[in-house]
């Protein structure tokens, strides 16, 4: 990279900070670092109630009766100062996400197909060919806000969202590509569905996923 | 002492189980959900003797019934609803005894949204992630995440209660109908335009019906932002005011998600979150602008002023 990213570390209300690369589309190493910047800062438990990292930004609240937001601030710049020497190298291993693709599993698959004059196979093999980072988890409970996709297969959301979207589905919005861990209302564009449980209250460890994760798609079924 | 403290005859709009919520899950995408009025909550609950974030009944616009199915304490704040016991005007922040078969009704208020129900010894709901909030759009907390119906009977959560307490002058909260929220910009501001940055904080918006404990969409002058720029989804907190392209905005509150895709104009300070609570569809909403030196001050200066009451209360 020519230049060197530099994030923004600005104050979010009276409880936030807010670091972020503000980059177009989908930077790895804005990505990398936030998490990595993420990783120290929750080790630092007396201060930070909430560290939420994202694509290229980070969110930390803290108690403001406890910590006054000057030294809140210093704080996060110090642990960026640590990081930005050297990024920490991650040691995520990478899961394995089992997908039905097309059909039922995946009502817009035709959809991105024609935007990128490819096969329904030609897609599969894109979408299932990287291995994608977990950026950020939200906007619900077990949704999982995955990297970039492949470049043909980039693709709008639906101007009106579904009313429902099954849980388990795997959608593309823009370069952004994801999974719904819940049944929820949606916008994005549904290729294929995984029979993995992303979400699962009732379980002792009811998330499948977490920011920070590699995962990558197993094509299941029959390709013919 | 088995079998249930009371039983819903009617649920209402919609009346969930709440405590102080579940917070610090927001990267998992978990909200920290728990009363929408933390204040209100926290009275109820100090009323009856209980300590300050045992869950109780939250009740929103009103139409709930229920009735008692032991001998017990309660205590009514937030919006008023008109509450009846057996068809008796029932006072507002006061600790009544009620009896086996006592019926007591809400009707719906015209001054905020909800109000919170404390029984003595606080109720009983599953826990998830260390609280009994319900949270419905994932369907946890409370009873099987969702909202009270006919038919459910609430257990006692067998707290230990100091007894009955009533409420100094003065500590009780006047509610309006126009929710005035102190505010402080945040991080796209600079997106919004110079028409914008000056009416947001003078004219006042109107709640519209798509408000629930996720969020507050609002209707007043358009605000416009001075350049398009796609936004990749990224954190917001409760209190958060983003703008999405229609220019309407949308406020989030204690059930919303935990990321959003549109620009973040403000964020409500810490002191008036509780005031989220209380926006009901028509309330009228508007923002002032809070220094970065006050939003502390006020804070502080709350918080002490209610912990006196109410030993570990936080805003």
């Amino acid at each position: 990279m020519a230049s060197k990213l530099i994030p923004r570390i600005r104050p979010f209300g009276d409880n936030g900070i807010l670091i972020s690369y503000d980059v177009k589309g989908y930077s790895e190493t804005a990505c990398k670092t936030v998490h990595a910047l993420g990783d120290i800062l929750r080790t630092q438990e007396d201060i930070w109630t909430n560290v939420i990292p994202a694509y290229d930004s980070l969110m930390v609240t803290f108690n403001p009766m406890m910590t006054k937001a000057d030294s809140a601030l210093h704080n996060v710049e110090a642990a960026y100062e640590k990081i930005s020497k050297r990024l920490p190298k991650s040691k995520s291993k990478i899961i394995e996400v089992p997908v039905y693709y097309g059909g039922q599993n995946g009502p817009d698959m035709q959809n991105i197909c024609k935007s990128s004059k490819l096969s329904e196979d030609q897609v599969i093999k894109r979408h299932s060919k990287i291995t994608y980072r977990v950026c950020l988890m939200g906007f619900i409970p077990g949704f999982a806000f995955l990297s970039e996709t492949d470049k043909k297969l980039h693709h709008p959301r639906h101007e009106t969202p579904r009313g429902l979207v099954s849980p388990g589905s795997i959608g593309i919005a823009n370069w952004q590509t994801g999974i719904y861990g819940l049944e929820s209302p949606g916008g994005w564009q549904i290729i294929g569905r995984t029979p993995l449980s992303i979400f699962d209250s009732k379980r002792k460890n009811p998330f499948a996923l977490k920011a920070g994760d590699m995962i990558r798609f197993v094509p299941q079924g029959d390709p013919s | 002492m088995s079998g249930a403290v009371l039983k819903i005859l009617k649920g209402g709009t919609q009346t969930t189980l709440q405590d102080a919520g579940r917070p610090g899950h927001r990267h998992l995408g978990i909200p920290k959900s728990g009363a929408a009025d933390r204040l209100s909550f926290a009275l109820s609950n100090y009323l009856v003797g209980n300590p300050w974030d045992a869950p109780a009944l939250e009740c929103t616009l009103g139409g709930l019934h229920i009735r008692f199915l032991k001998q017990t304490r309660i205590a009514i704040s937030g919006a008023d609803m008109k509450a009846q016991i057996n068809g008796m005007n029932l006072g507002m922040n006061r600790c009544v005894p009620v009896e086996p078969g006592d019926i007591l009704t809400f009707s719906f208020g015209r001054i905020g949204c909800r109000a919170y129900i404390s029984v003595e010894g606080g109720l009983k709901g599953e826990s998830f992630m260390g609280s009994v909030s319900t949270y419905i759009p994932a369907g946890f907390g409370g009873l099987e995440g969702r909202a009270y119906r006919a038919g459910d009977e609430i257990y006692s959560a067998e707290l230990d209660s100091s007894g009955a307490n009533t409420l100094p002058f003065g500590y009780a909260p006047r509610l309006s109908r126009h929710i005035v929220l102190r505010a402080r910009s945040v991080t796209e501001w600079d997106w919004l335009s110079p028409a914008a940055q000056r009416y947001i904080y003078t004219s006042p918006f109107h709640a519209t019906s798509d408000t629930d404990r996720m969020g507050a969409r609002l209707r007043g002058d358009k605000i416009d932002l001075a350049e398009k720029k796609d936004m990749v989804s990224s954190p917001i907190l409760p209190g958060t005011l983003q703008i999405p392209p229609s220019g309407q905005p949308i406020l989030a509150l204690i059930d919303g998600h935990c990321t959003g895709g549109y620009p973040r104009a403000l964020q409500v300070i810490t002191a008036d979150l509780w005031l989220l609570g209380q926006i009901a569809p028509s309330s009228p909403v508007s923002f002032r602008r809070c220094s970065p030196e006050d939003a502390p001050v006020i804070l502080r200066g709350r918080n002490a002023f209610y912990e006196g009451l109410m030993p570990g209360f936080r805003f």
